[in-house]
């Protein structure tokens, strides 16, 4: 390292790290990095990349869409069974600092956006309520063409209590849930998974509350 | 579920719907697998492994992409996934015998999971004749992409547990495209009803 004029330490930047790679949908994909220590200089970052059975390295496409510190490969520039070796290189006056280097195949990194327009609405069986929910597949997720295959989890919960009940809906994109506690509020949340790849976050939750129901059971027992 | 029921009893969508099961269950089976040998393997070995490229089916042209797989024709989908599977029987047979050579695997799961691979392939082949007899003439072709890495995985213990690692992460791309094949088609074919895809 060098000092300057003021007598601060200056020196290269730190190492960065390339923390994860995603695909939501096989069809484009992002990487993120961490950038390393601060060498007290301005550091530029740059990300490049070279296909299996390519010697051509490339720069970044795009540095914008996903946000900061990360790179973003549309389309164009996505191809799958092609494993990518990416390196992340941080660079100040004084020098280049190199991050270790990943290899990654889209295939092998799918994790789909969260199910969309969830609804949840109550619905009744011979006086007893019970919700009926469901959601529309992730709107970046082909499942129509059979590119992704999407199986689903759904999770509800009694307001105030902290545990969840999970429920498995396979490919379907309806669920029905029985046994509510009468005048009970239940949040709902659905989240999927592709046929080969990562569970995507949950949903943001949807609210409901079940009527008061247990007065006409009771007064069937008095009766 | 057998694949193997007398012809003509079993409707195309179910055949559709049982092959991609089993191709469904060959890539996970082979990414378990991929992971356990990942486990086994020290990080000298990692950086000796082959690259994609050597795999003995990386000669056969197959889609890069979305785009590319939507436009290839019903019976040239067939053709790719069976041309792949056929690639692998000799391979896949070498594996299952082998991987008891060495005394760390055949203890673990690792050998039997080989030899469920073996199975379900065995099964997911048949199934996809039956499949391209139906198709017609077109579905028949097959390339041929022969294995001539030999029947021996090494000497020492790390070449033998590099090369199997090798076979099993080309196997592991080549299933991913077994699986993805079918279930394109399995969707083009039931675009009667959409509901399904």
């Amino acid at each position: 390292f060098s000092l300057n004029a003021e007598g601060t330490t200056h020196s290269l930047p730190g190492k960065p790290t390339l923390i994860r790679c995603r695909s939501p949908e096989k069809e484009t994909f992002t990487c993120w990095w961490e950038p390393g220590s601060d060498g007290g200089l301005p550091t530029t970052y740059a990300l490049y990349y070279r296909k299996e059975n390519s010697d051509t390295v490339y720069e970044c496409p795009d540095y914008q869409t996903a946000g900061e510190n990360s790179c973003f490969f549309n389309k164009n520039n996505t191809s799958i069974w092609v494993n990518y070796n990416i390196t992340v290189v941080a660079t100040n006056e004084l020098g280049s600092t190199f991050s270790d280097s990943v290899d990654v195949d889209v295939v092998y990194i799918v994790k789909p956006n969260p199910p969309e327009k969830l609804r949840v609405v109550i619905m009744e069986d011979n006086g007893y309520p019970f919700l009926r929910v469901s959601w529309e597949p992730p709107h970046k997720a082909d499942t129509r063409s059979g590119w992704i295959t999407l199986i689903y989890e759904i999770r509800v919960k009694l307001e105030g209590r902290n545990d969840w009940e999970v429920h498995l809906a396979g490919q379907q994109k309806m669920f029905n849930i029985f046994s509510l506690r009468s005048g009970g509020t239940y949040l709902v949340q659905v989240r999927c998974k592709p046929d080969h790849g990562f569970w995507s976050e949950w949903s943001s939750p949807s609210q409901v509350q079940v009527p008061e129901y247990f007065h006409q059971e009771k007064s069937m027992w008095i009766t | 579920c057998m694949v193997a029921t007398a012809r003509g009893t079993v409707s195309t969508s179910d055949l559709l719907d049982r092959v991609s099961e089993h191709s469904d269950m060959i890539h996970s089976l082979s990414t378990i697998l991929s992971q356990d040998l990942d486990s086994q393997l020290p990080p000298v070995g990692r950086m000796l492994l082959p690259r994609p490229s050597m795999c003995h089916t990386s000669s056969l042209q197959t889609p890069m992409d979305k785009e590319q797989a939507l436009q290839i024709s019903k019976s040239d989908l067939l053709s790719l996934a069976r041309s792949l599977l056929h690639a692998w029987a000799d391979p896949l047979l070498f594996l299952s015998t082998s991987a008891m050579t060495l005394p760390q695997l055949a203890q673990s799961s690792v050998s039997n999971k080989i030899q469920e691979l073996k199975q379900h392939s065995q099964t997911l082949g048949d199934g996809l004749n039956i499949l391209s007899d139906r198709m017609g003439q077109a579905a028949q072709a097959i390339s041929s992409l022969p294995y001539s890495g030999g029947n021996d995985l090494g000497q020492d213990k790390i070449s033998k547990l590099i090369n199997l690692h090798f076979l099993l992460s080309c196997f592991r791309r080549d299933s991913h495209k077994i699986d993805s094949f079918l279930k394109v088609l399995r969707c083009r074919m039931a675009n009667m009803v959409p509901e399904m895809c």
